[in-house]
């Protein structure tokens, strides 16, 4: 089955006064295949609404190719726009209207029944409160609503800027179950773009990582993070004073093997497995207490791929590499970062 | 159509259209109730036959000057023809003793008479509903713009001149449906109040005529306020840029041309006014009066045409509209 986004080659430059032009957009691809949730992933400034915009038409680009079911936008988005149901940044409604009307005044333009309007206010949990006004909703029910909007077409494609923003957990919760039923049961695409990384490894099923304009991964959630994952140990002792004598075991009983030493435990990294560590450590009379796999989370593979972990107790700046890390995002990442290139 | 039909459904439930039609109404009740409680009663018998002698004598006047050749020599000590080289001798006198010869002239101070004053309410009336609608058309893009509206519509709706045809249509159908309403509600409003506190006058076929004419042409130019007002704000992508250069405009905008004009020595800085050409266009063809010229050598006055004032406020309305299709339909939505 053909991808339902294509983009390729996507190039975007804002050209400013007096000051060097800004790619926001340096030769993206990307590619979400049909039925899945898939997660686009970058920290600020990297592009991600830049290219949803763009994706939806809002915006020009300089080069490049986007298509949506197989048609080129955004010069026949019009052709497929009824497909789509889209979020981009946080909306913002006329204050005065209500929920319901503001619903109802879309669907209108369209010439969606007026029963969808309650469908939708159902799905998203705003039924009580379809009739009061919008000046008196939290940011998480303007997301909601916002969220309702988009679902109102019954899209194959959907389209969400950070659909978790401003959301209680019950509701980061009934968002996740909804798009997940959305994407597995009823076959529609989701595309959501967020910032909430533990959110994005429960909720999608691929994604695609992007840093200063570029992509910089994609695939699978699961197999981007295992990717980036070497097998770490962490050894604890019952007596802390034990740590430096097996620390000297287990480096002497392998060639490779590196152990870090810190006052409470040590961290074993190149153990061909963790019986080794055990058994090691029993026959030099040393009994450990605790043996933990540690696995790398989307988070610290999403700093590492950006390098935008702080660096000595300093932020790194927006749309700036860290200060040690490689010029471009592409070379952070050689095994995944060539597939893009 | 849908698109149509929305943005026509959401000026109509905005709080805004809401309070303007309501200020409206009252105002236009306040303003009739004034017009009926400072006008003076229709004139008595007496003042009425006073009126009319004083009519006849100002006839017989105009008529004895059709027909003497040298009235102006024997009454005014100098020949007024020459001031009117391009006119006839009875022109002259028309133009000249004309005031007078309608009873109506010699009526008492403050008596409202719908025939005169009415129309000049209703032209007020036209052009107060115009503005509103404007202020209206412009302040629903502008919230729009600024309150990240248009871009949701947009995604809604990717073919940007289809929804800028829609928001058009929208405002004008709103205009027209404003101007419509307040005219018919003001026309026997100021009528009853002319009957009640002062004197309706004669409303024959030319006073129709006349009087739907003006009314057709100011109801026009709102129209053309409203795409202008709407065009204002789809260029500055704001309610308060659109505000900003119209009341700019209005308030010192027009007197810096008008100086301008006569700081470089124009002939004719009122030509530069956009109130000579609105006033043109209403009122009807209008002369100009050199600036630059000596007493002793007046060149001819310039005379604007409705025809002439029609096109430049047409052509200023649609280099508007046509600079916010270009940039509503190229410019990136952020």
């Amino acid at each position: 089955m053909p991808p339902v986004i294509e983009i390729s080659g996507l190039r975007k430059t804002y050209q400013r006064l007096l000051r060097q032009p800004h790619h926001a957009l340096d030769g993206l691809d990307m590619e979400v295949a049909a039925g899945q949730v898939h997660g686009f992933l970058g920290p600020n400034g990297s592009g991600k609404t830049t290219t949803l915009r763009a994706l939806l038409g809002l915006i020009g680009t300089d080069a490049g190719t986007m298509r949506i079911f197989g048609e080129e936008v955004p010069r026949r988005l019009p052709r497929v726009i009824a497909r789509i149901g889209a979020v981009v940044e946080s909306p913002q409604f006329f204050k005065h209207f209500s929920g319901r009307l503001t619903l109802q005044i879309l669907a209108e333009s369209t010439g969606i029944p007026a029963t969808r309007v309650d469908e939708v206010l159902e799905q998203v949990g705003l039924r009580d409160q379809a009739k009061q006004s919008i000046k008196g909703y939290s940011l998480g029910m303007r997301q909601r609503l916002a969220v309702a909007q988009a679902l109102l077409k019954r899209p194959e494609l959907l389209v969400l800027d950070e659909p978790a923003n401003g959301l209680d957990p019950a509701g980061i919760h009934h968002m996740r179950a909804l798009l997940q039923w959305l994407a597995h049961d009823q076959g529609t695409t989701v595309l959501v773009s967020s910032h909430l990384l533990s959110e994005v490894q429960q909720l999608c099923d691929s994604m695609t990582i992007v840093s200063r304009g570029r992509r910089i991964t994609a695939g699978k959630v699961a197999d981007i993070i295992a990717g980036h994952s070497s097998a770490h140990l962490s050894v604890r002792f019952a007596d802390p004073g034990l740590i430096r004598d097996a620390a000297a075991a287990l480096t002497d009983a392998a060639d490779g093997v590196s152990v870090t030493t810190e006052p409470e435990r040590l961290v074993v990294t190149g153990a061909p497995e963790a019986a080794w560590v055990t058994k090691t450590l029993a026959d030099a009379g040393l009994y450990l207490s605790e043996l933990t796999a540690e696995t790398k989370n989307l988070e610290s593979v999403f700093l590492e791929l950006t390098g935008t972990a702080p660096r000595d107790g300093r932020a790194v700046q927006v749309g700036q590499p860290a200060p040690d890390a490689p010029t471009t995002p592409a070379e952070t990442d050689g095994q995944t970062g060539d597939e893009d290139r | 159509m849908n698109l149509y039909r929305t943005e026509l459904h959401r000026f109509m439930r905005r709080r805004l259209t809401l309070l303007f039609g309501l200020c409206s109404l009252v105002g236009l009740l306040l303003l009739a109730f004034m017009v009926a409680a400072t006008s003076r009663n229709a004139p008595t018998p007496d003042e009425l036959a006073f009126a009319e002698e004083q009519a006849a004598m100002y006839q017989a006047d105009l008529d004895r000057c059709r027909a003497e050749e040298d009235y102006f020599e024997q009454e005014w000590g100098y020949n007024a023809n020459a001031d009117y080289p391009e006119l006839g001798h009875a022109e002259v006198c028309e133009e000249l003793l004309a005031w007078g010869t309608d009873p109506v002239d010699h009526y008492p101070y403050g008596v409202f008479r719908f025939a005169e004053d009415g129309v000049l309410i209703l032209i007020g009336v036209t052009i107060v509903a115009g503005l509103l609608v404007m202020l209206l058309a412009a302040s629903l893009i502008g919230a729009e713009w600024s309150s990240g509206g248009m871009s949701n519509l947009l995604v809604w709706h990717p073919n940007r001149w289809k929804v800028w045809g829609a928001k058009l249509g929208a405002a004008l159908t709103m205009c027209a449906a404003a101007v419509g309403a307040l005219l018919a509600l003001a026309f026997p409003l100021f009528y009853a109040a002319a009957a009640l506190r002062g004197e309706v006058g004669e409303l024959d076929a030319q006073w129709w005529e006349g009087a739907l004419a003006v009314l057709a042409r100011t109801a026009a130019l709102t129209l053309g306020m409203t795409v202008a007002g709407s065009a204002l704000a789809m260029l500055g992508r704001h309610t308060a840029v659109a505000g900003g250069v119209i009341a700019g405009y209005l308030v010192i905008g027009d007197l810096l041309v008008r100086l301008a004009g006569m700081a470089f020595k124009v002939q004719y800085p009122d030509l530069f006014s956009l109130y000579t050409w609105v006033t043109v266009w209403i009122i009807g063809d209008t002369q100009l009066y050199s600036y630059t010229d000596l007493p002793e050598e007046m060149s001819d006055p310039m005379t604007l045409t409705i025809p002439a004032a029609g096109l430049l406020i047409g052509g200023v309305v649609l280099v508007l509209t046509a600079l916010a299709t270009w940039s509503f339909t190229r410019r990136d939505v952020t």
